[in-house]
């Protein structure tokens, strides 16, 4: 099914209707699970995951050789840092070619790789000899953008375990609405790509480390002219800015709740700090 | 080379955070993020609306519908408003002041972004002892302190010690040496003990037991040379979340304490571990036998007497009436976790009571132990009730 | 499984504070400098010998006749297959995947196959019933770091050298011609792309190296490998984690890389010429060619 890119040019608007800078809507919730230690459920227009975090927790004697789930980051076992292993699990009614996907997927484990390498570097791991943080995903529908939901979801889920990290690690896709063949000048850049738009158009992934310009993962997997990587990259570095708010308000909200029905008691406000 | 796009027409600005708005007053019905399946676009950003709390809170209370169902405890406490300062965020600077010194929940901010700040790590509440900042989590796992009494389940024997869960970040040392041995407390550790270190503590045991010390890496060693402590038996155990944030047990003045039940129960024991780990069990009487009384017995010897039955892994009989009232027990303190209460002797005293008292008057009688759902909730807002 | 000895507490020190306060790599290179590629063809066509310093790969590319998968009928089958064997280093298996192997398999596959290097249409022998399924394996000999960029040298080097049996099709009949009846013909190359890794060193990833060694590769907190061609199209771009590094640092990468990438094309094109007027004067052809020179003496 080609996509009619005839259109964006008259209008300006894109499949789905979106301007170039608009993200799709995102909705999140934190604490969705009672029984594990940080839990999320992150919806990114149609693509859908759920996060469940255990840990960080020190595995007990190894029977039988448990294989563990996937990328670990910074090493297990008895090292001085936490591991941080992750796990995908993509249902197959999730995308519309129902199709299985065995254990040794080597783009499932890609992802796991990334995922578990992207959060290791900004959760404080040092904290945690011998430990392992265990984070758990499902994919339930997907609709382009799956690594950056399933980036935001982990990150929202560790935040709700209480682990300390650095900063938010917010995600989003940015595209380009020339083809790699075209090189012309006038080509915009797009913001949060759907699958329809990243089976046609080049495309990356983009991580960004809290509110600065530091990108924590960057993934390209389609043919770009150089110069669009620019471009491509400015505007997914906004749009994980704008994601960091969204999730930061989705904490906040929740630990705002969270007092008003007295299970937290207050703290010190912020602006109390400067008083003596 | 910096980085600019030339935007194809204007850019609208998304609706950005106002946290650094202290008056931003956020109300019950704008924080509703479970709610926002019956509230379409809880987060939009592709509205030129910014999302105004005052203006949602009057859509909601007029739909009405929404919050009918909610339990009573939020409609008590709704009506305290707190500013969105109150919490802060992983990445949240705190203070640039350079008189404040960090600790838990806190690091400092790396130099090249301008001066340090002392910055959050975590999401959760800002406490400061002195000129020591902490951030308290929202909720964490447990972070054992020296004194702290926990239950515990044995997972692993080594040669000399026990590895434990104590739903930490790690699993406690519960080293041979710390432990009662049979035969008095006195009596010194022999290599015949460490052979037999099985018959004391297997895998899969509970016990209770105090944090002796602590180590550099936060790992906790535990003892239970009391005898308070020791190997549980007799009873349900349950895990609610620890004093590491949110709601479930608190550190309080007493963690354990007998409770006479209702309905021919007799005295049940409760042990709140500090970790959010509880164990309701019947309580026994340390058996004294005849001979034993009537000699002269002086406090090394009752030691003796009592440790002959410390480590059976034997349960009593226990009457139908006493499980009944463990049960109720059992599900007061996990109405109290669902409906974010703290637990503790208090709290726990109090919902036993009126669980006997809503079970009287349920259709199932006084035998009626079911404390879920909205009996859980009519529970909770009957104590808020009370206690506010 | 065997795990690889990391580098002592006191090595890595000595080698962030080399090249963080002295700015100077442990063997002495400029930051942006490769160690020595060198390439060698073999005998046979489709066989790449790189080494890279001491690391050292072998790509062998090879051809057979099979019947497509059905839902590409008209298209042929590429695979490329890596191998890490304990040769390399005790701690890889044979049999068990590690993630290094995975993570470099996945590279490869994403900047040669993915970006379209390959013209696979041109590999269709009878739509639907039979094609070419075109295979690289490619084997690390020694491992010394930077694996990804020699083993996509040595994938691209064996490609474009690799010669398949020509063939014909008269009257629904298809013939496969041997060496020795008709000359093989090379494979429909569209571009050829490179890999270009970065190491970056330092709390917040402020050096970058290329061409890390095995001892760079186990102290570095990031990498990110662009993969490029010539024309200045990016294939493949894999930061997979790690400590974030600044968004204008990884753009400056990427024109770093692009002028990588032209010296390596260059280069392969002039070990291809080589190759080929090498095979040409001892060649099929040039015996041909003797007996119409040849002078009655």
């Amino acid at each position: 099914m080609p996509l009619d890119t005839s259109a964006y040019s008259l209008a300006l608007l894109r499949v789905d209707g979106r301007r170039w800078n608009e993200l799709r809507r995102i909705h999140a919730q934190i604490r969705t699970q009672a029984a594990a230690d940080g839990s999320s459920y992150l919806e990114m227009g149609h693509t859908k995951v759920m996060c469940v975090v255990n840990g960080p927790s020190e595995p007990g004697p190894r029977r039988g050789g448990v294989a563990t789930g996937g990328g670990g980051g910074g090493g297990g076992g008895q090292s001085k840092n936490a591991e941080v292993a992750v796990n995908i699990v993509i249902a197959g009614f999730s995308s519309v070619d129902r199709k299985r996907r065995g254990r040794g997927d080597k783009q499932v484990f890609e992802l796991q790789s990334t995922i578990s390498q992207a959060l290791a570097a900004s959760l404080h791991t040092h904290l945690f000899p011998h430990s392992t943080i265990n984070i758990s995903l499902h994919v339930l529908s997907q609709d382009g953008s799956l690594l950056a939901a399933l980036i935001n979801a982990a990150t929202l889920a560790c935040v709700d375990a209480g682990i300390p990290m650095t900063d938010y690690v917010a995600a989003c896709t940015a595209g380009s609405t020339s083809t790699y063949a075209a090189n012309d000048e006038g080509a915009d850049p797009l913001l949060d790509m759907n699958h329809q738009e990243e089976q046609e158009l080049p495309g990356l992934t983009v991580a960004t480390l809290g509110d600065s310009d530091r990108v924590a993962v960057l993934v390209c997997e389609s043919r770009v002219q150089v110069s669009r990587l620019e471009g491509m990259l400015a505007v997914g570095v906004d749009g994980c800015k704008q994601v960091r708010e969204i999730l930061d308000r989705v904490v906040r909200e929740k630990g705002i709740k969270m007092i008003q029905e007295g299970t937290v008691e207050r703290g010190v406000g912020l602006n109390d700090m400067e008083l003596d | 080379m910096p980085i600019t796009i030339l935007p194809p027409k204007a850019f609208r600005e998304p609706p950005r955070n106002l946290h650094h708005d202290s008056d931003d007053v956020m109300s019950d019905a704008s924080s509703d993020s479970e709610d926002s399946d019956s509230q379409p676009g809880g987060v939009s950003l592709d509205s030129g609306e910014t999302i105004h709390p005052r203006k949602r809170r009057s859509a909601a209370t007029t739909s009405g519908s929404t919050f009918t169902k909610r339990p009573k405890t939020a409609n008590i406490t709704s009506s305290i408003s707190v500013p969105r300062s109150a919490i802060v965020t992983p990445g949240e600077r705190i203070t640039t002041d350079p008189q404040w010194m960090r600790g838990h929940g806190t690091y400092l901010s790396s130099a090249t972004l301008g001066e340090q700040a002392i910055t959050s790590s975590l999401a959760g509440i800002v406490t400061r002892t002195n000129k020591l900042l902490s951030v308290r989590p929202l909720r964490a796992r447990y972070t054992p302190e020296v004194g702290d009494l926990v239950v515990g389940r044995i997972v692993e024997v080594q040669a000399k010690r026990w590895r434990v869960d104590v739903g930490s970040t790690q699993l406690a040392a519960l080293p041979l040496s710390a432990i009662n041995l049979p035969g008095g407390i006195l009596r010194k550790r022999t290599e015949t003990d460490e052979l037999q270190i099985r018959t004391f503590f297997a895998e899969g045991d509970l016990v209770v037991a105090e944090v002796q010390q602590l180590f550099q890496d936060g790992g906790a060693v535990l003892h239970t040379r009391s005898l308070k402590y020791g190997k549980l038996r007799n009873g349900v155990f349950m895990a609610v979340s620890g004093t590491g944030g949110g709601s479930g047990v608190v550190r309080s003045r007493r963690q354990v304490w007998t409770l006479e039940s209702a309905n021919n129960g007799g005295p049940i024991d409760v042990i709140l571990g500090v970790n959010g780990y509880v164990w309701i069990s019947k309580h026994v009487d340390p058996v004294i036998p005849e001979e034993a009384k009537n000699q002269q017995t002086g406090i090394t010897n009752l030691e003796e007497v009592v440790s002959a039955t410390m480590y059976s892994s034997q349960n009593d009989r226990i009457e139908p009436e006493t499980m009944r009232e463990i049960a109720r027990i059992r599900g007061v303190v996990t109405a109290l976790v669902e409906n974010g209460l703290r637990v503790d002797e208090d709290m726990v005293t109090k919902g036993y009571n009126e669980a006997v008292e809503m079970a009287l008057v349920s259709e199932g009688g006084p035998e009626d132990v079911y404390l879920g759902g909205e009996r859980g909730e009519q529970l909770a807002a009957a104590l808020t009730g009370r206690l506010a | 499984m065997p795990r690889e000895a990391e580098p002592s507490a006191n090595e890595k020190a000595f080698l962030l504070k080399a090249l963080q306060d002295e700015q100077i790599r442990l063997d002495g290179r400029e930051f942006d400098a490769y160690r020595p590629l060198e390439l060698t063809f073999g005998d046979e066509y489709g066989v790449a010998n790189v080494s890279l310093g001491k690391t050292k790969i072998l790509a062998k590319a090879s051809a057979e006749v099979t019947v497509p998968f059905a839902d590409r009928p008209l298209d042929g089958i590429f695979t490329i297959a890596t191998e890490l064997s304990p040769m390399t280093a005790p701690h890889f298996e044979v049999n068990r995947p590690t993630e290094t192997e995975v993570l470099l398999s996945r590279l490869l596959e994403k900047t040669v196959r993915r970006s379209g290097a390959l013209d696979t249409e041109s590999l269709c022998l009878v739509a639907g019933q039979k094609c070419w399924s075109v295979r690289v394996d490619v084997h690390v000999l020694s491992h010394d770091g930077n694996l990804t960029d020699a083993a996509c040298f040595a994938v691209v080097a064996a490609l474009r050298h690799f010669r398949k049996p020509d063939t014909s099709m008269e009257n629904g009949v298809l013939t496969v011609y041997t060496p020795a009846e008709r000359e093989p013909v090379p494979l429909g190359w569209l571009h050829s792309p490179f890999c270009v890794t970065w190491s970056f060193f330092g709390d917040e990833g402020e050096t970058a190296l290329l061409d890390a060694d095995w001892m760079e590769e186990q102290v570095r907190v990031a990498s990110v490998t662009i993969s490029l061609n010539r024309h200045g199209e990016i294939c493949q771009i894999a930061k997979l984690g790690g400590v974030p590094v600044e968004a204008v640092a990884l753009l400056q990468c990427t024109s770093v890389a692009l002028t990588k990438v032209k010296e390596f094309s260059t280069y392969l094109d002039s070990k291809l010429a080589e190759d080929a007027k090498r095979r040409d004067k001892g060649g099929f052809m040039a015996e041909l060619r003797a007996e119409n020179d040849r002078v009655v003496g």
